[in-house]
């Protein structure tokens, strides 16, 4: 990057003269050096899976969710700073009970995703404050259907049928592509999304990982749910067989 | 029923006029409108829903209510349902001012969709709700706004035992095996009792059914501000059903006989 | 119809009866457990004597909500007293507390009369008595509640032996021995039971018995059970024992 040491990247309410905000391209890295998460819009549902690097062996195993409700129907990932997840995670419970509290019914996703990305817009644009540093991932299924969108530290936010972030993401991309994902059902989209996360986990490099999954949709009755613990083992079985054929072929 | 239209959306006043019958200029008001002061907090219920009635019995507890509310003496609304489930080991049944019990509804889904983004494993049970409410109930009349209604919660605890409570619009609470609200402390409170305290082992579900049948059945030919047409709750350790609507046979050729109804005038 | 008598009536009377003695070396504490509301009884069982501390038993009677509230409120300024001080408040100073928090709601009262028993720093039994907005005395006995015109002269009588000669030669004794107040209790809310009909249902009697007071008396007592609490004082420390008993239902 030329610009840097120019005086341009201090400050979020400062532009470099080539017209970009420092501040949220090193959010942004934040992100992707972090563990990766995916979701899978599928037919009838939505799976959300992340890679959750252990820092330490001295932590419990399934402690430390990175995988949150927001409402019945709304789940929730980040990747990159925690913290700054969890607090946006907080901020999006929020608007979805006072969606409630004005609406009384339950709120549309996108409606959700639109008061969150301007709360994370408006992190971009003063001197005092640090843009968040993590890429959020919802999931719902709300009365238009089954929904994902990614909201990025610019305040940016974009509907998928697939979406990964992270450190992860590049492979991870690739394989969704692969997938014809309107077609998937939920339960094969748990399966795949378990193999991605084992195949983007780099082991040579990379600590430790556990893999967590959630999903929304027709086997839920519509509620954002933990996958539950057989089908979790089973597709978390299944991801590493399908890598160890890998390594053999 | 005051049906000018320069009367509609106030509450009526049974105590003047209450069938309009003058003419607007010389119509008979209340000395005091009750909207004269602006804005003004809950004086008196408005649309109001009548007795509940709950009972204990062997497999977990089981509640009632009529589906109607009223405006007064007019049966405004016949299909409105007085028994919210509220988790999935509590019944909340209501009478008094349905708008305020909407408004409880409301705040007790707020509480347990909070609950349920915690995602700790954690779950609200008949204990919970009922202390929540008590507090809500004794906040708002300490701050001479309450919420107009009687509520019964009814549910199973974690441990299999059953709840059975009583929180209203003072604050006031109560346990107990039996109970019944508004009226039907009076015409279901004994009848409940008479199956329940009388004997030593508790009450079968079918039993149970029975009892809160005939209660209602004694609560519509005597409560004038009843409906023949009413739900039953049951929580057991399985969960929460609310019934469809049901109605209690009834039988009214006595009237016939008797002088000043009917076609019978003198 | 004018807005004053549209008001909202914040507060109802929930009837019961309750009543303390204290003795030397120990106080009794008891009340009914029936709550009604106007002709209907709600429940059987609702308590209105509540264990403190150790060495302090309080009784509420009037407006049940405000006793429930004002009861929890009292505990939660105690557990805070013990997390601050590490030891629990003498039974002089949760009488001041009482008086203090019942004062502070003067012109929107806690519609509650309050009877305090347990044992003071010195050992002796003492029973402190509340109006509803903080006045307090210490006193050997107290009734309250729906039958106090009943119960209190009867006790007048019977504790401060009013309008009885003493034996000649001698004096009424000071302070009677725990087996006779308790059947002084138990009389007092038999006879409340017959002639009030907002009395019956339950009773719950709680004594309170001083540190190191020989307990051998109690074991004549049908239906006690020892309340679990703290036990700050140790094995010899001050004790609190519950007894229950039917009263009639009508």
């Amino acid at each position: 990057m030329t610009s840097i040491g120019t005086g341009y990247d201090l400050s979020a309410s400062t532009y470099s003269p080539d017209g970009r905000i420092f501040q949220v391209e090193y959010a942004n890295k934040a992100v992707e050096n972090a563990g990766t998460a995916i979701g899978l819009r599928v037919k009838d549902g939505v799976v959300l899976a992340v890679e959750k690097i252990i820092h330490s062996k001295l932590l419990m195993p399934e402690s430390n969710k990175r995988i949150l409700t927001i409402d019945r129907h709304i789940g929730y990932t980040s990747s990159g700073l925690l913290a700054d997840g969890r607090q946006l995670a907080n901020r999006a419970r929020e608007e979805a009970q006072s969606s409630r509290d004005f609406y009384r019914e339950p709120p549309t996703l996108k409606a959700i995703v639109n008061r969150l990305s301007l709360f994370v817009q408006a992190y971009t644009l003063y001197s005092s404050v640090r843009p968040f540093g993590c890429t959020s991932l919802l999931a719902a299924v709300d009365k238009h259907g089954p929904g994902l969108y990614v909201i990025e530290p610019s305040g940016i936010s974009l509907g998928y049928h697939g979406a990964a972030v992270g450190k992860g993401r590049q492979l991870a991309k690739t394989e969704l592509e692969k997938l014809k994902l309107s077609e998937l059902s939920m339960r094969e989209a748990v399966f795949e999304a378990a193999r991605i996360i084992h195949l983007v986990h780099d082991d040579a490099k990379e600590k430790d990982f556990e893999l967590e999954m959630s999903w929304i949709g027709s086997e839920t009755n519509n509620v954002h749910l933990p996958v539950p613990k057989d089908l979790f083992l089973e597709a978390d079985r299944k991801a590493r067989e399908a890598l160890e054929e890998d390594m053999e072929d | 029923m005051d049906h000018h239209p320069t009367n509609w959306g106030r509450p009526r006043d049974d105590r003047v006029d209450p069938y309009g019958t003058f003419p607007i200029h010389a119509r008979p008001r209340p000395a005091k409108d009750v909207f004269a002061d602006g804005v003004q907090r809950t004086q008196q219920p408005i649309v109001t829903g009548t007795s509940v009635i709950g009972l204990k019995y062997s497999g977990g507890v089981m509640l009632a209510a009529d589906n109607l509310a009223s405006y007064g003496s007019l049966a405004r609304y016949k299909d409105v349902q007085r028994l919210h489930p509220v988790g999935t080991s509590t019944v909340v049944g209501a009478g008094g001012d349905m708008s305020d019990f909407q408004h409880l509804q409301h705040m007790l889904d707020s509480l347990v969709t909070e609950e349920f983004t915690y995602d700790d494993g954690n779950k609200l049970g008949p204990t919970e709700i009922y202390e929540y409410l008590s507090r809500v109930m004794y906040g708002r009349r300490s701050k001479m706004d309450p919420l107009w209604n009687a509520l019964v919660v009814g549910g199973v605890k974690p441990n299999g035992e059953s709840f059975l409570g009583y929180v209203d619009l003072l604050g006031t609470t109560y346990q107990s095996p039996t109970i019944a609200t508004g009226f039907g402390a009076y015409i279901a409170q004994p009848l409940l009792r008479n199956a329940v305290d009388e004997r030593p082992d508790p009450l079968s579900e079918e039993e149970a059914v029975k009892v809160i049948q005939q209660c209602m059945k004694a609560l519509f030919y005597r409560d004038a501000r009843s409906l023949n047409k009413y739900q039953i709750a049951k929580v057991t350790s399985e969960g929460v059903t609310i019934s469809d609507p049901l109605e209690a046979p009834t039988v009214w050729g006595f009237a016939e006989g008797i002088r000043g109804y009917g076609a019978q005038t003198q | 119809m004018s807005a004053q008598e549209r008001r909202f009536n914040p507060y109802t009377e929930n009837g019961g009866t309750i009543l303390a003695i204290a003795g030397q070396d120990f106080t009794v504490i008891a009340g009914d457990t029936r709550q009604s509301e106007g002709y209907n009884i709600q429940t059987r069982y609702a308590p209105k004597v509540f264990r403190l501390t150790d060495k302090a038993v309080l009784a509420v009677n009037g407006f049940a909500a405000d006793g429930n509230m004002f009861v929890q409120k009292v505990q939660q300024r105690l557990e805070w007293y013990q997390h601050a001080h590490n030891k629990e408040m003498p039974l002089r100073a949760i009488a001041r507390l009482i008086q203090t928090m019942l004062y502070a709601k003067r012109f929107f009262p806690y519609y509650v009369y309050n009877i305090l028993g347990g044992i003071e720093d010195d050992g002796s039994g003492a029973v402190y008595s509340f109006d509803p907005v903080g006045s307090y005395e210490r006193e050997a006995c107290r009734a309250a509640g729906a039958a106090q015109s009943l119960v209190q002269p009867f006790l007048d009588n019977q504790i401060y032996f009013k309008n009885q000669l003493p034996p000649s030669g001698g004096a009424h004794p000071k302070h009677l021995p725990l087996k006779e107040v308790l059947s002084l209790v138990i009389d007092s809310f038999t006879g409340a039971t017959e002639r009030h009909i907002e009395v019956g249902d339950g009773l719950e009697i709680y004594i309170v018995t001083a540190s190191k007071r020989p307990n051998a008396d109690l074991e004549a007592i049908a239906n006690l059970k020892q309340v679990p609490g703290g036990f700050i004082g140790g094995e010899d420390g001050e004790k609190i024992y519950v007894v229950r008993r039917e009263l009639k239902k009508d």
